[in-house]
């Protein structure tokens, strides 16, 4: 007999305290920055709930918390939340020395529910592509003559978020197929200041702006039952131009990438569940001048424990689409813990995550701590 | 327990995800920086510059706060000033309405030296008399002659100087410090405030007689003499606290009464100037700044339109190149000064009240004048495109000497003024 807990305990502080922290500036809702992103359209997010980005990301296509696919909302009987919380350390080392940044984002939340007996609609958002960093330079110009020492600091606080609508429905004991529609909106708050700090003849000198993102997308994806344990995930999603607009006027526009993927999940017992997920990303459509290219991305996972109290843990690599020397590669392992309460009507999984960057000048070294509450009220 | 740990635990879990976020790194260009830079561009606008004019008149000599004193080759600059009349009579008692004649014994005379020359050795000021007449228009041809009359006192400052100083009880409680003083009874007080050096002539009655038929008025002029070229500047009455003073020692005997009675009571001088020679040229086509009555010069500009396309102005720098060197000596030193013209009614434009830059312009130096006013124009830039873009050229202080500045105008285009601007472009926001 299941004996269902009141909310009540320490399930409730937790899920509270969660909450607390996650209501902030919406223009936090980005993922995870990296100073790969810089030059290019930003870094692109990754579409994962907690549950999958301890288990390497492998999970995504099955996770219905996760926004990466719409066939796996089908499996939503209920009307259920989840957003995805993550800090992140970073530690840079470049030509200029080594410094360790650090940032909190939402990256993902997902609302999801039944209309049907066989359909689901859900929706929600996730970060597409982040646009915050800080970039602080010196320098030494020769103006009027003179050495005139200069520092510069270019901030960027913003990114590309996607807005998804997406609805999955199950055709049939072994199918489920879905389809959504991505609305790719946002913002990034630009200051670019110049200060001449041995100098009291020249002014320092603050400029700033808002720039706002526009583009589309759609994605469909499909789920497939190959006997009791094996289930296999294809999706495919495209998106189409991304516009920086300033004050109304286009500044920049730029080609967005055909994305598709599989998956593969294998659960040979009740205890244990392994998965496997490749995507492709044809980045390098954005645009020579951004030093765009085509990514792989592999991610291999398992959860090992009963449902209300797994253990995860993964592995992911790939590349990332930005870089002047090629695509810099992405490595990563992680791990994490889940914990359902009330039964089952609220869970929190906390993971942690390692990432390493790097190409040939710049090695990124990257810890996230993840916290992800999901209620199904 | 643990509850207590657990609550605490998820709280820390909360701050660590909720404290604030440091993105800021040292950019490694041009790789890991972004495509889009702060661009500097520093330009020289030789024709902004236009309807530039120069008028006279602002400040007379007679208004300004103190008066130049010099004895050069090249100019003569000599302070002069007429006292208030002194009283020739005086009540008996307070309560009796009948006067009685008032007997002067001796007077002294303050002068403050506001700027003095430290490199002129054996310094002396000469104190000369004048005749009542000199009012605000007596030029230096009018009061020459009477500096070539006898001295009525002359005092070697340098000396004065040099003597040991005075500090005990009494002489403190006297005169209010310290003093230095010479066996002619002359008194130097150093101010402890801004340095300025009070001078203390003591006056007989012949030196300062108390006339019946001038009311007791008195003019005096002061001429500066050195064993070299000197130059230095005394307080006039404008100035407040420095003018000079003359205190009046008298007597008189009360009705009824065979024993005198003594006091003493201050003048200030009703006129205070100075003439000089040679007088300020006329102003023409260059732009004057400076002189008695002073000079400003009032400069309207253009703003270039890639000055209004800029995002920034980080310095503005006005070029002018001098006429000539400012006549006369290194310690004539002076500043010119912007100020923002509010609004444009030509000479009679009102002006703001703070200083939009200023630089020193040193006699003797021909080199061209850079004056900084970067705030200013990049207030027109940036804040107000819709203010007036102009400013006048001042000299600071104004019409204490006969010192003034001249640069090329407009009107002559191989030196005509300049505007050297750096800015910043536009920033390329949006693009990757």
């Amino acid at each position: 007999m299941t004996t269902v807990r009141r909310l009540s305990g320490w399930a409730v502080r937790a899920a509270v305290i969660a909450v607390g922290v996650m209501v902030q500036p919406p223009n936090r809702l980005t993922a995870q920055d990296s100073q790969f992103g810089i030059q290019g359209l930003g870094t692109p997010g990754k579409q994962e709930s907690v549950r999958s980005r301890s288990a390497g990301g492998a999970f995504a296509a099955f996770d219905a918390s996760s926004p990466l696919m719409d066939a796996n909302l089908a499996d939503i009987r209920r009307l259920s939340g989840s957003i995805t919380g993550a800090t992140s350390w970073r530690d840079v080392a470049a030509d200029s020395g080594q410094v360790t940044l650090r940032g909190t984002r939402f990256p993902a939340l997902v609302i999801a529910g039944p209309i049907l007996r066989r359909l689901s609609i859900g929706g929600g958002f996730s970060t597409y592509l982040d646009r915050s960093y800080g970039i602080t330079t010196r320098d030494t110009l020769i103006i009027r003559g003179d050495s005139v020492p200069v520092a510069d600091q270019i901030t960027n606080d913003g990114g590309v978020t996607d807005v998804r609508v997406a609805a999955g429905i199950r055709v049939g004991r072994a199918l489920a197929i879905g389809a959504g529609i991505h609305m790719l909106t946002g913002s990034s708050r630009i200051v670019a200041k110049r200060v001449f700090p041995d100098s009291g003849d020249y002014r320092p000198t603050t400029s700033r702006d808002e720039v706002a993102y526009e583009g589309f997308g759609a994605s469909v994806s499909a789920l497939l039952d190959v006997g009791r344990d094996l289930r296999l995930a294809g999706w495919y999603r495209n998106d189409s131009k991304l516009r920086a607009d300033l004050g109304g006027r286009t500044v920049a526009e730029n080609d967005l990438p055909v994305s598709y993927g599989g998956a593969l999940l294998w659960s040979p017992g009740n205890q244990v569940v392994f998965a496997g997920s490749t995507q492709w990303h044809t980045w390098s459509v954005a645009g020579a001048g951004v030093n765009a290219h085509d990514t792989f991305n592999w991610s291999l996972g398992a959860e090992i424990g009963s449902v209300g109290s797994p253990f995860r843990l993964g592995l992911r690599g790939g590349q990332m689409p930005f870089g002047a020397h090629g695509a810099p590669t992405e490595t990563g392992a992680s791990a994490g813990l889940g914990r359902q309460f009330a039964g089952g009507r609220g869970r929190i999984d906390i993971g942690i995550g390692r990432l390493v960057r790097k190409d040939d000048r710049l090695t990124e070294k990257v810890w996230t701590i993840l916290l992800g509450v999901s209620v199904r009220p | 327990m643990r509850r207590l740990v657990g609550t605490l635990g998820l709280l820390a879990t909360a701050l660590t995800l909720g404290c604030e976020e440091q993105l800021i790194a040292p950019g490694d260009c041009p790789d890991f920086c972004p495509n889009g830079q702060i661009v500097l561009v520093d330009t020289v606008f030789t024709t902004v510059i236009t309807r530039d004019s120069a008028y006279r008149g602002y400040v007379q000599a007679y208004q300004s706060g103190a008066a130049t004193a010099t004895n050069q080759p090249t100019a003569q600059s000599r302070p002069y000033f007429k006292l208030d009349p002194m009283f020739l009579r005086i009540r008996s008692t307070p309560s009796d309405s009948t006067t009685v004649p008032v007997i002067a014994d001796s007077a002294r005379l303050r002068l403050a030296i506001t700027r003095r020359d430290t490199t002129a050795p054996n310094l002396r000021l000469q104190i000369y008399a004048l005749p009542q007449t000199v009012d605000t228009l007596s030029t230096f041809a009018d009061l020459d002659p009477y500096f070539s009359g006898p001295i009525v006192d002359s005092v070697n400052v340098s000396d004065l100087r040099s003597r040991p100083l005075i500090g005990d009880t009494a002489t403190v409680r006297a005169w209010g410090d310290s003093i230095r003083t010479d066996s002619a009874g002359h008194v130097l007080v150093i101010s402890r405030t801004d340095a300025t050096w009070f001078i203390y002539f003591s006056l007989d009655t012949l030196q300062a007689p108390l006339a019946e038929p001038d009311s007791g008025r008195l003019a005096y002029g002061v001429k500066v003499v050195a064993d070299t070229a000197v130059s230095i500047t005394l307080g006039t009455n404008e100035s407040v606290s420095n003018g000079p003073v003359m205190e009046w020692f008298y007597h008189f005997t009360p009705k009824d009464s065979v024993n005198a009675k003594t006091d003493s009571t201050l003048r200030v001088p009703s006129l205070d100037s100075y003439v000089f020679d040679p007088p300020n040229a006329p102003i023409d086509s260059n732009l004057t700044v400076g002189g008695a009555p002073s000079a400003r010069s009032l400069i309207r500009v253009t703003i270039p339109p890639a000055l209004r396309d800029s995002i920034d102005v980080v310095r503005a720098t006005l070029i002018l190149v001098p006429v000539t060197p400012v006549n006369g000596m290194a310690s004539d030193s002076f500043y010119v000064v912007a100020r923002q013209v509010t609004t444009d009614l030509g000479a009679k434009s009102p002006l703001g009240n703070d200083a939009a830059g200023s630089v020193v312009i040193h006699p003797g130096v021909s080199d061209t004048v850079r004056l900084e006013i970067t705030d200013m124009v990049r207030s027109w830039v940036l804040l107000d495109t819709l203010s007036t873009t102009a400013f006048m050229l001042s000299q600071l202080p104004e019409a204490n000497s006969f010192t003034e500045a001249r640069f090329y105008s407009s009107l002559t285009p191989a030196f005509r003024p300049a505007l050297h601007v750096t800015f910043v472009r536009r920033f390329p926001f949006g693009r990757p």
